[in-house]
């Protein structure tokens, strides 16, 4: 039975073990889901199907028109070949088969009838013609995009054990994740530190990543993801299944102590730690409540923001923000305003990392974000709000920034709303423009937080989504110590609070260079919580402070995190 | 049915460009029309109409192909298209 399972590795980017079907995820830009259909949709599903293809033909038209008046008849005779690949019974005829054969999705069918050309097309000899696979692929993408249009609630025809596997998983798939219904994830790109990484961790979905080939798994195999230990397993045997079940139930009952009963986060030298929860959905404040944390330290807001598709109306987001406060009844709620941007190297291969995002996007599109501030504002009555701004690097950029709030204030005075009028607005630490002057900043805003993510990326020149640097990630960098230090120095004497709320906080030995710097207040995902707490109440933060003395005088990586491991490991 | 032999006589082969000239000449006659390349371990079939398969033919600059045509206008067909792939 051994003989069936096959192991593939990759990069831990979610702990825990889980156990699903896979379902494939198929590009990155046009995910579609794989479903049976019930005999009488098999008619709907033949004509959606050739809707697209139509849809495709008109758009081919329409592109090779515009070419041959630009370019002459010549140019367009790509054209013409993706159009005669849309006409092709080897490939339409087939695919509208497979529809009413196999009773399956015109996306799924698409799929396997092309996975059979490509292969085919692998198998040549001459390699100019084994570059046509392109052509074919191009067409592929075409008709799943046209699919897509009819905006199919797919994620709800999930198996309720998916795994999802693709080569990459965009942040459209960031809302359907939430569905209880997929246990795991399986990418070939991306990183620890990709968007999805993260909110793979804070929903304690197994993920793995940067696996090199997942062309061999097929939907609907039975895969088992180790997040613990970085691996796949394809087909498991039955005596592997068995091995696995323990450390399934463990976890789900780990999960469940270590929820409610919350001992404050107090060190050994009896310091108080402000420990406050992450959250990228409304949904998950009553989790947050629910553990008994004292605050949301970062609502990352643009994922519920974009989760229908489309930019939402103030109405319902002013709802959507009331109720997430009145949830959080006296906890105050950092609302990060959207952080357009992120992750999005994998939608159209420009690295926006460095581009238009944070408010540098609201600046640009001020319409965007004075409606997310007018709801912020409107809601501010109905509990304690905090309003964070992105990805700041200058101070122009934040006086731009207030003024835009001072305009929404006068609007909402204007139109009778009521609001809180002392909404403490803060900055996030992030660029290291933005860390090297932050004092310059500080008689401007109540509040900032250091989200130690980005920064990293920038004093590195690390990209998070490029799997080939990451092993150049590393928070126990002297550069970023010293950033911290700075950080920290130049904030103390303004006297403005400062939460740290990226990864760093959320790992129990960099979280603690992080008190040893002097930082007393960290926000983390739920997940994280748990350890996080349990290594302040282990640690003397005088003892901390010392060894960040001696840990600034240290020269490499290596010996920074040797040394924080050796002196605080046992205990974390 | 009619069928004859014909040796390709396009200097890159049938790839893209002269596939898709193939389809849209074979698309012009009501017959039928296969190309056949002999080969190990197997021959390979093409249908003249569907660029996939011809381009799967893999039939390069040299390559002698065995045409099929059947239908009203065969004689006209296998003409046409043997007179297009000799190039």
């Amino acid at each position: 039975m051994k003989d069936s399972e096959k192991i593939i590795r990759g990069v831990i980017a979610s702990p825990g073990v889980a156990a699903g079907h896979a379902v494939r995820a198929f590009d990155p830009q046009f995910i579609s889901f794989n479903y049976k259909l019930k005999l009488d949709h098999v008619n709907d599903e033949s004509e959606r199907f050739n809707r697209s293809v139509e849809k495709s033909r008109q758009q081919l038209l329409r592109m090779q028109t515009q070419l041959k008046k630009r370019s002459g008849p010549e140019s367009s005779f790509l054209i013409d070949a993706h159009l005669l690949i849309l006409q092709d019974k080897l490939f339409v005829d087939r695919i509208i088969a497979k529809i009413r054969a196999d009773q399956i999705n015109a996306e799924w069918a698409i799929q396997q009838v092309s996975d059979e050309l490509f292969e085919a097309y692998d198998k040549l000899q001459d390699e100019y013609l084994r570059e046509r696979r392109g052509d074919l692929d191009d067409i592929v993408r075409r008709l799943l995009h046209n699919l897509k249009t009819n905006a199919q609630p797919a994620f709800k025809k999930l198996p309720y054990d998916a795994i999802l596997v693709g080569r990459a998983i965009p942040p459209s798939i960031l809302f359907e994740l939430r569905s209880r219904c997929i246990v795991g994830l399986v990418t070939e790109t991306g990183s620890p530190l990709s968007h999805t990484a993260i909110m793979a961790r804070s929903l304690e979905i197994p993920a793995i990543v940067g696996v090199e080939d997942l062309s061999g798994i097929a939907p609907g195999q039975l895969l088992i993801i180790d997040g613990d230990s970085g691996f796949v397993v394809c087909s498991p045997s039955k005596e592997t299944v068995e091995e696995y079940k323990p450390r399934m139930k463990d976890r789900q009952r780990a999960a469940r102590r270590s929820s409610g009963s919350a001992k404050p986060a107090v060190t050994t030298d009896h310091v108080t730690i402000s420990l406050g929860a992450n959250i990228n959905f409304r949904e998950e404040v009553d989790a947050v409540v629910a553990t008994g944390c004292e605050s949301i330290g970062l609502y990352r807001t643009e994922f519920d923001f974009f989760r229908e598709g489309h930019q939402p109306g103030e109405e319902s987001l002013a709802s959507d923000y009331a109720q997430v406060l009145k949830t959080a009844g006296t906890a105050p709620v950092t609302f990060r305003t959207i952080d357009v941007g992120i992750d999005q190297k994998s939608w159209d291969g420009v690295n926006s990392n460095l581009g238009v995002r944070g408010l540098r996007f609201c600046l640009e599109n001020q319409d965007v974000f004075k409606t997310q501030l007018r709801a912020l504002y409107r809601a501010s009555v109905h509990g304690t709000a905090r309003i964070l701004l992105p990805f700041v690097s200058t101070v122009d950029d934040l006086d731009a920034a207030r003024e835009i709030i001072a305009d929404v204030k006068q609007e909402l005075d204007r139109k009778g709303h009521r609001y809180d009028l002392k909404v403490p607005v803060g900055v996030m630490i992030e660029t290291p423009a933005a860390a090297l002057t932050c004092d310059l900043m500080a008689s401007r805003v109540d509040f900032f937080c250091l989200g130690t993510n980005d920064l990293i990326q920038y004093y590195l020149v690390v990209d998070r989504s490029d799997q080939s640097v990451m092993h150049l990630y590393n928070p126990f960098h002297p550069a970023i110590l010293r950033c911290l230090n700075q950080v920290y120095s130049l904030l103390q004497p303004t006297g403005k609070p400062i939460t740290v709320c990226g990864e760093m906080a959320a790992d129990p030995p960099s979280a603690a260079v992080l008190l040893g710097l002097g930082f007393t207040s960290l926000s983390v995902s739920l997940p994280a919580l748990p350890r996080i707490r349990k290594m302040i109440r282990s640690v003397s933060f005088s003892e901390l402070h010392d060894l960040a003395r001696q840990l600034l005088r240290m020269q490499k990586p290596k010996d920074v995190e040797e040394k924080v491991r050796a002196t605080v490991g046992v205990s974390v | 049915m009619k069928e004859r032999e014909v040796v390709i006589g396009h200097e890159l082969g049938l790839h893209a460009r002269a596939a898709a000239k193939l389809v849209q000449l074979s698309q012009q006659f009501q017959s039928s029309i296969v190309l056949v390349r002999a080969g190990e371990p197997q021959s390979v079939e093409a249908d003249a109409r569907s660029i996939l398969s011809i381009l799967l033919l893999a039939a390069r600059f040299g390559c002698t192909l065995h045409v099929r045509a059947e239908g009203a206008d065969e004689e006209e067909a296998l003409e046409k298209v043997c007179e297009y792939l000799s190039g």
